[in-house]
């Protein structure tokens, strides 16, 4: 395999409506590597993994996975390129009308030929690398948002994909299940040799797995680097989201009138 | 995918059902009959006026249906209605040449259809032929008319 | 003034772009290649919006053969035309009623279902994670159901006219005394199967497929939060009310109103 990154992202515009969610944004995701990437909310790194899994048209700009040019695709190629991604949703995104097992087998029964004997042995295996066996006959509705996670991820490594993208895995669990997901994002990335692609604000978790760091404000990348080595302090943006301060460049305040001003303007009122 | 036979004998009871709800509104609500297109034959008519008689109107004789009205079309030269028959196979050959097609109504405001009535004949119509001796449809109007002149001139 | 008509050009425009983008929609669920699940699923559908609606649109089918076998005795009688009560309740089901009333009884109970159910996948980033496994929903999800609603509304506009007969029938000839002989001879010689019964179907197949094209595209093309389920699932009920009422006028007068 070669040593050339698996995803590339290169000078990425996107704006939705007037907004502008990214000016130009690069980043290198290497091979066999866990890269987070990491920013306040509302900078658009959901539209970020989006763009990426070619849900969503960049204005300017390419996404290459694997040496090919996502959004140049034809539908039909996009797909075929998909089975090589998995993808975690915030929710899970479990489809509702299949039990657990019919949603971990879903993928092997669409894109394989499979004898049913092995689709099972497959399934199987997936939902005891994420200690959900014993849950098959479930369904969706049924399951804690911590185990809706872990099946969601068992159904995103069915087909053995290349890359995985995580959308906020850590986001609304309790302890508990944010350090089962860490174990099992790291375990997983190991084990079956994946490309990881974490998206996440949750600093503690995503530092203590990750092999590289993005950190993403403002539509650009504000720094990069391994964890150790991310220069948290050259940047006031990045060193308040690191720290976890409640103001700074990133303000408390929404956009408004002087408060003294506003108090005793009561024009309105008459 | 899990299969439940319940849903699939659901659907299988629901689409049987519209079959045969079909074939009701077929023959029960719509009477269509099995005939074969061989089964019948063909007799013209020609009448002054045949009132609101419709395609697909009942033929009967003695009040049996023995067959349809087929068309209707205006003959260009002689500026009365044609009207095409079409009547079982078992009467071909068997009906008098000198047979009378009348147009009469059933009830008071019921449908029209047409009623014939067998002559004394040797020849008799074979398939294609015309019914000479034909009786027009009652129209009110007219008969009201002929009501009031003969009241006047009595 | 120059504000007005502006504002009234660019809603045009939207909704010539809503309709651009609905119809190609339809054309890329109605036509993607069924696969060997594909059957499976439509089966399911079928039996979520065609079965399960059954009971609605029979008891309602009913109810209404009886009403226009009671009402139109009332007026028919005063003629001394009551025998005709056959003719009276079957053309009128199989040109009007079955129709429209199935499609309106349909879009609330079966297409409005569907308006949530889809709206609510995409709301919980199903739909994306289905296309993210590399499936395309508009064939797995949308498609199936298009095609069950489009198979079962004429399915069940047909019950609708044979029970609404027999309501007719029951009342008619069982309770107010009209000839048994002359309620269905009336009808066999009056009702037409292509010109009636086939005029009906084809109104009925119209209504079924632009009940559901409304049904799963306001579904599909819903803003996911929970306002937005709820708009759209009103929109589809009104939506299609108003398009199975509108479309019946103009079918009817090509049909039935003698311009060929």
């Amino acid at each position: 395999m070669s040593d050339s990154p698996l995803v590339e992202v290169k000078g990425l515009h996107f704006s939705r409506g007037e907004k502008s969610i990214f000016a130009g944004v690069e980043l290198q995701i290497p091979r066999g590597k866990i890269t987070a990437i990491m920013g306040p909310s509302g900078t658009g790194k959901t539209t970020l993994l989006k763009l990426i899994g070619g849900q969503l048209t960049p204005d300017v700009g390419r996404v290459l996975i694997d040496g090919y040019d996502v959004h140049a695709l034809s539908r039909k190629a996009l797909f075929t390129l998909r089975r090589r991604m998995g993808m975690l949703f915030q929710s899970g995104a479990l489809f509702s009308d299949l039990s657990v097992f019919e949603n971990v087998a879903f993928p092997l029964r669409v894109h394989t030929e499979l004898p049913e004997a092995m689709v099972r042995d497959l399934t199987l295996m997936k939902l005891q690398a994420v200690g959900l066996r014993g849950a098959r006959e479930l369904m969706p509705a049924e399951l804690s948002g911590g185990m809706a996670r872990r099946v969601a991820l068992a159904r995103a490594i069915a087909l053995d994909p290349d890359l995985i993208l995580y959308d906020e895995p850590f986001v609304g669990q309790d302890p508990i299940s944010k350090g089962v997901l860490v174990q099992l994002i790291k375990k997983l990335n190991q084990a079956l040799g994946l490309t990881s692609i974490v998206v996440s604000h949750d600093i503690q978790e995503t530092l203590s797995i990750a092999d590289y760091v993005y950190v993403i404000a403002d539509g650009q990348v504000m720094a990069h680097g391994t964890p150790d080595g991310l220069d948290v302090d050259d940047d006031p943006r990045v060193s308040q989201f690191v720290h976890g301060e409640p103001d700074g460049p990133v303000p408390f305040h929404y956009p408004a009138p002087e408060y003294f001003d506003d108090i005793l303007n009561q024009e309105g009122l008459q | 995918m899990k299969r439940s036979k319940t849903m699939e004998l659901g659907v299988g009871l629901f689409m049987l059902a519209g079959v045969l709800g079909m074939l009701f509104l077929g023959l029960r609500v719509s009477g269509l009959t099995f005939n074969m297109p061989g089964d019948t034959f063909r007799l013209e008519a020609n009448f002054a006026n045949i009132g609101s008689l419709k395609p697909r109107a009942r033929v009967t004789m003695s009040g049996v249906t023995v067959g349809r009205v087929t068309a209707i079309e205006l003959d260009p030269e002689w500026y009365d209605a044609r009207v095409i028959l079409e009547l079982d196979a078992e009467l071909e050959g068997r009906l008098a040449r000198d047979t009378t097609a009348a147009i009469l109504t059933a009830g008071l405001l019921g449908e029209q259809y047409i009623g014939l009535t067998v002559g004394g004949d040797p020849d008799m119509l074979a398939d294609g032929d015309t019914i000479r001796d034909t009786q027009s449809a009652l129209v009110l109007e007219e008969l009201i008319q002929q009501f009031v002149s003969n009241m006047v001139s009595d | 003034m120059i504000q007005r008509v502006l504002s009234l050009g660019r809603r045009g425009c939207d909704v010539l772009e809503a309709l651009g983008r609905s119809t190609l929609f339809l054309a890329q669920s109605a036509f993607g290649v069924p696969s060997r699940e594909g059957w499976y699923l439509w089966l399911r559908q079928m039996h979520f919006v065609g079965v399960l609606s059954l009971a609605i649109v029979m008891v309602s089918g009913l109810f209404i053969g009886m009403v226009l076998a009671l009402q139109g005795y009332t007026i028919l009688v005063d003629f001394g035309a009551e025998q005709a009560l056959g003719q009276m309740v079957a053309l009128s089901l199989l040109r009007e009623l079955s129709p429209v009333v199935a499609a309106l009884l349909f879009a609330g109970r079966a297409g409005s279902a569907l308006t949530a159910e889809i709206g609510l996948m995409k709301a919980t980033e199903q739909l994306t994670s289905m296309e993210m496994i590399g499936v395309d929903p508009l064939r797995r999800i949308v498609a199936p159901r298009l095609w069950a609603g489009f198979v079962a509304l004429p399915l069940l506009t047909i019950g609708f006219s044979v029970v609404g007969i027999y309501g007719g029938y029951l009342v008619g000839v069982e309770w107010l005394g009209v000839f048994e002989g002359s309620y269905w001879g009336n009808m066999q010689s009056s009702v037409a199967f292509i010109g009636d019964v086939g005029n009906g179907m084809i109104k009925s197949m119209v209504f079924a497929l632009v009940v559901t094209w409304i049904a799963v595209f306001q579904g599909y093309d819903l803003i996911p939060t929970s306002e937005g389920i709820s708009r759209a699932t009103t929109r589809t009920v009104v939506y299609s009310s108003l398009a199975v009422l509108g479309l019946d006028f103009v079918l009817t007068a090509v049909m039935f109103g003698g311009f060929s």
